[in-house]
């Protein structure tokens, strides 16, 4: 696995108590030295230029920086980086690194998307769900994604995704149990 | 017919930002960062109302890692801007008017030094008397908030001298007094982006607007630089809905970034954003309706009281557009509207989706719905009563262009399940109650405004054709329309195609991307480029490969012999390459279409929309679920069904949050409601889970206008909809919005109306 060495070159001046961490984020080592008050959301964003990860509400209402750490969903602006030491950190730049995700394509396919901002978090949402349970009840969508906001879709479109995805995959069940 | 792939087919096309955005590898201009970039910070006023004695910066100037500091002193140019009179201070100079307002801004090389440096600068101020409520303002003691005093605006419309006496001799009238909240733009996206100096002395503007031309000209008079010295890069936007209209954080980035010759990037915190951020009018509307026993509605009284609260910004517009849809699509032969909008010290509030349509639609459909429950007529019947006619006048008296829009959508949503399905009670708790409503919206910015629009059509070196607008991308999926008409009108392949958008260096002026006006104008663009650019394209085949025009056509790849599917004469590429320095270019510049008649504001086109909704009251917690809602849309033919759908479903959700739950609370002019943890919006557990859109593509025959905008008209109809839903199942009717669960429990308690509709069968 490759380590990338990264310092930070700002904040140098109040900040004298860096803290050094190590942090695996898409499949990559970091060994990073970032000031102590930084969140995960802030190493993504402005060490790294992850921006793919948002910002929004940053208290952990909207869900837009969602990643996952260690295979769970977090809110980036609620972990605090030196959090994340040791952690394994996956961001929307991993999901679609090769190909799009089957949930991707469906939110392309139905539109689930406006302008965009909260389409990052929701695909991460949605991921972890679906990593779980493919077949996941309307309840078991509606718990997972309550806690992202969209001011643009109403919502809907992203439910036709949801359920776009479900049929997709359950045919490719299906066929997997023909042969 | 209903908005569904199955009806659509190949029309249902995926967006082309589409990809990059599933992928967040798409770039918006919050998420710029450059080399040597610094973070600016401002400094909000610490009172809504106050005398600025003095300003001292000299302690965070000293602070290692500050790079500029600037208050009202930097400004060098025009201390003021705003869209239709510049009132509001860039940078306070003597006084602050609300919480909002900036005083100072500081730029320094983390977010952190610059958080440190704002906490150091030192300003002394002389506290003064807060007026919170536009009544107050009123008064003739008030305290004057600006030297022309508290009146930012007033409008009116009277058909007939003594309106009033025609309303008392009507046996039927309802009078009521209806309140409508803040509502918060709730842009996903804060307002934010980067300024960069560069090299030359001019700077490019890295920021969220809906009008990069707009914002060149007021950052040209705030900075004293000329329009040509100033770039804005204007797109991709994580949503706006009309708050991102006004100049936000531009002139603060701009005044830094000049003064440190550094690239200055400043990103609104949410709070922020709330106390700074233009907001939805608060307005307080007296209606007074009368009717004759076989329902037709005679007189129509309206009086409107706008908060603008402490500067202009579209104010006066606002409030225009309020008086001119206070009657909908109704023929009311005596109409009498004032409406006067009112400076406060509150937060200021200014354009935002629907713009002024929702408050009205919300009383003037309730008043309606009164009327026909005293009248003992079908509320929808009583609708169809008074709806207009095709050529009817406009609700100003203007003339408009004919649309059965009003009777189409009015008629599409009466065969909507939800009003024709017999209700029953869901369980012993819960009531339910359904709802309707409509209106008629127009577009445009209105006569005597001007409302220009351009386009410019070329052939690229790499054999590309390049379309050009100064529209911007906020989410509503105008990409996807330019492409979708540019390869409809032009035969072309979307491969073919290349769109330019959202960056003053490089665009036509098309106007503001508001106003549910970009459609219409990218198909009026479009339209009138198209003869002149094929005219342009066949000739130059025809010269380079001899065969005669008459016989040649554009399509996909480049152009073809007419009717010989594999004849193809020459690629784009290759024509380009021939073409070489002479690269066929067509542009043009038109005006938005208004009415002949010269009224100031009044709109031409307009689209209608009708809604039907089912709610469910819980009585135990007062809560009120939509459980179903229907959208009815006239709004010519659909160019981008999925963007269409997506604009209807998401301004119906919302209009549902308006409804519901939203309201940016103040007291003392001093926001409560700080963030998403106070300030609800609608997430995935409020929503419908059954809903549907149905279209109706019709144009009056010889129409030449072509498909209207949908970016409002989803949000405006929706709130009386679901009031009326909230009565039909409590028999509560609301005045206020949002709907509070109190009243619902008080009125249920008052007026032991829970048993009375439905009866409850266990």
């Amino acid at each position: 696995m490759k380590i990338d060495r990264f310092e930070n070159s700002t904040n140098d001046r109040i900040l004298e108590n860096k803290i050094a961490l190590n942090i695996t984020i898409n499949g990559r080592l970091y060994s990073l030295i970032i000031p102590p008050t930084y969140r995960l959301v802030d190493l993504l964003r402005k060490d790294l230029e992850l921006t793919g990860t948002k910002i929004s509400c940053e208290i952990g209402r909207c869900g837009s920086c969602s990643v996952l750490m260690n295979g769970n969903v977090v809110n980036s602006c609620l972990v605090m980086a030196y959090q994340a030491n040791g952690m394994v950190i996956e961001t929307i730049e991993q999901v679609s690194q090769e190909n799009l995700h089957p949930i991707q394509q469906a939110f392309l396919e139905e539109g689930a998307l406006q302008c965009g901002y909260c389409t990052p978090g929701m695909v991460i949402a949605l991921k972890s769900l679906l990593d779980k349970n493919n077949q996941p009840t309307e309840e078991e969508v509606l718990d997972y994604l309550c806690g992202n906001l969209c001011r643009c879709t109403g919502y809907n479109g992203i439910l036709r995704a949801v359920q776009r995805y479900k049929n997709e995959s359950s045919a490719i069940f299906d066929n997997k149990t023909l042969e | 017919m209903k908005l569904i792939r199955d009806n659509f087919q190949e029309k249902w096309k995926i967006r082309p930002d589409g990809y990059d955005k599933v992928t967040g590898s798409l770039k918006y201009l919050t998420d710029y960062s450059f080399p040597g970039m610094l973070y600016g910070k401002v400094l909000r006023s610490s009172y809504p109302h106050a005398k600025i004695l003095s300003i001292s910066t000299s302690k965070a100037e000293q602070l290692e890692g500050v790079f500029a500091v600037v208050t009202h002193k930097d400004v060098v140019g025009m201390n003021r801007f705003g869209l239709i009179f510049p009132d509001q201070p860039v940078l306070c100079e003597d006084v602050v008017r609300y919480v909002g307002d900036a005083v100072a801004a500081v730029a320094a090389e983390s977010e952190e030094i610059a958080d440190k440096a704002i906490e150091l600068i030192e300003v002394e101020y002389e506290i003064l008397e807060v007026i919170d409520d536009p009544e107050t303002a009123l008064i003739d003691s008030a305290v004057k908030l600006h030297p022309g005093g508290n009146i930012l605006h007033r409008a009116g419309y009277k058909s007939s001298d003594d309106v009033m006496s025609a309303i008392d001799e009507c046996p039927f009238i309802v009078e009521e007094t209806y309140e409508t909240p803040r509502q918060m733009h709730a842009y996903m996206e804060t307002e934010g982006g980067v300024v960069v100096p560069e090299a030359d002395g001019k700077i490019t503007v890295y920021a969220a607007t809906q009008h990069g031309f707009k914002d060149r000209m007021q950052l040209a008079r705030i900075l004293a630089m000329p329009e040509s010295d100033i770039r804005v890069i204007s797109s991709p936007i994580g949503g706006s809905f009309g708050g991102k209209d006004e100049l936000n954080i531009q002139p603060y980035a701009a005044l830094l970034a000049i003064k440190s010759n550094r690239p200055v990037k400043l990103h609104n915190k949410r709070i922020e954003s709330v106390k700074a951020g233009i907001k939805r009018h608060p307005m307080k509307i007296k209606m007074i309706t009368g009717a004759k026993e076989n329902g037709l509605l005679v007189g129509h009284f309206v009086r409107i009281t706008a908060d603008t609260g402490a500067y202009a910004t579209l104010g006066p517009a606002v409030l225009d557009f309020a008086v001119e849809h206070s009657t909908g699509p109704y023929r009311i032969q005596n109409v009498d509207i004032e409406g006067i909008s009112v400076f406060t010290n509150n937060g200021v509030s200014g354009e935002f989706r629907g713009f002024g349509g929702n408050q009205v639609t919300f009383a003037l459909e309730s008043q309606i719905d009164r009327l026909a429950e005293i009248l003992n007529i079908d509320p929808l019947k009583l609708r169809e009563m008074n709806i207009r006619e095709a050529d009817d006048l406009g609700p100003l008296g203007q003339r408009i262009v004919a649309n059965d829009g009003a009777k189409n959508v009015l008629e599409m949503i009466k065969s909507s399940p939800i009003l024709t399905t017999p209700l029953k009670p869901k369980d012993k708790w819960r009531l339910r109650g359904k709802g309707a409503a409509i209106t008629m919206h127009g577009g445009g910015l209105g006569f005597g405004r001007p409302d220009p629009s351009g386009a410019r059509l070329s052939l690229t070196e790499e054999g590309k054709i390049e379309i050009a607008f100064g529209f911007e991308e906020f989410g509503q999926g105008l990409l996807a329309t330019v492409e979708i008409l540019l390869t409809d009108m032009l035969g072309c392949a979307k491969e073919d195609v290349k769109i330019v958008i959202g960056d003053t260096g490089i665009v036509p002026a098309s106007g503001s991307s508001t106003a549910s006006r970009s459609t219409n104008m990218i198909w009026q663009g479009i339209n009138k480029l198209k003869g002149p650019w094929k005219n342009k394209l066949l000739n130059a085949a025809s010269r380079i490969s001899g065969v005669a025009v008459e016989t040649l056509t554009l399509g996909e790849n480049g152009v073809w012999e007419k009717g010989e599917k594999d004849k193809s004469v020459i690629t784009y590429k290759e024509l380009a390459n021939r073409l070489k320095t002479e690269l066929p270019v067509c542009s043009t510049q038109f005006h938005f279409p208004t009415t002949p008649d010269a009224v100031i504001g009044g709109h031409y086109l307009h689209t209608y929309a009708a809604v039907a909704v089912e709610v469910e009251v819980n009585q135990l917690t007062g809560q009120i679920k939509v459980t179903k809602l229907d959208h009815a849309v006239a709004a010519g033919p659909v160019v981008n069904p999925l963007g269409y759908l997506g604009q209807i479903e998401g301004g119906a959700i919302m209009g549902l949050g308006f409804t519901l739950f939203e309201d940016s609370l103040m007291e003392n002019a001093r926001y409560h409601t700080e963030n998403f943890d106070s300030y609800i919006i609608p997430t995935i557990r409020d929503i419908p889970l059954s809903t549907n859109v149905y279209v109706d593509e019709s144009l009056i025959e010889n129409d030449v206008f072509g498909p209207r905008g949908v970016g409002e008209i989803g949000t405006v109809a929706v709130a009386p909809a679901i009031t009326a839903a909230i009565h039909d199942a409590c028999g509560l009717w609301v005045k206020k919005l949002p709907v509070s669960s109190e009243e619902i429990l008080n009125a249920l308690q008052t007026t032991s109306f829970s048993f009375y509709k439905q009866g409850v069968s266990e």
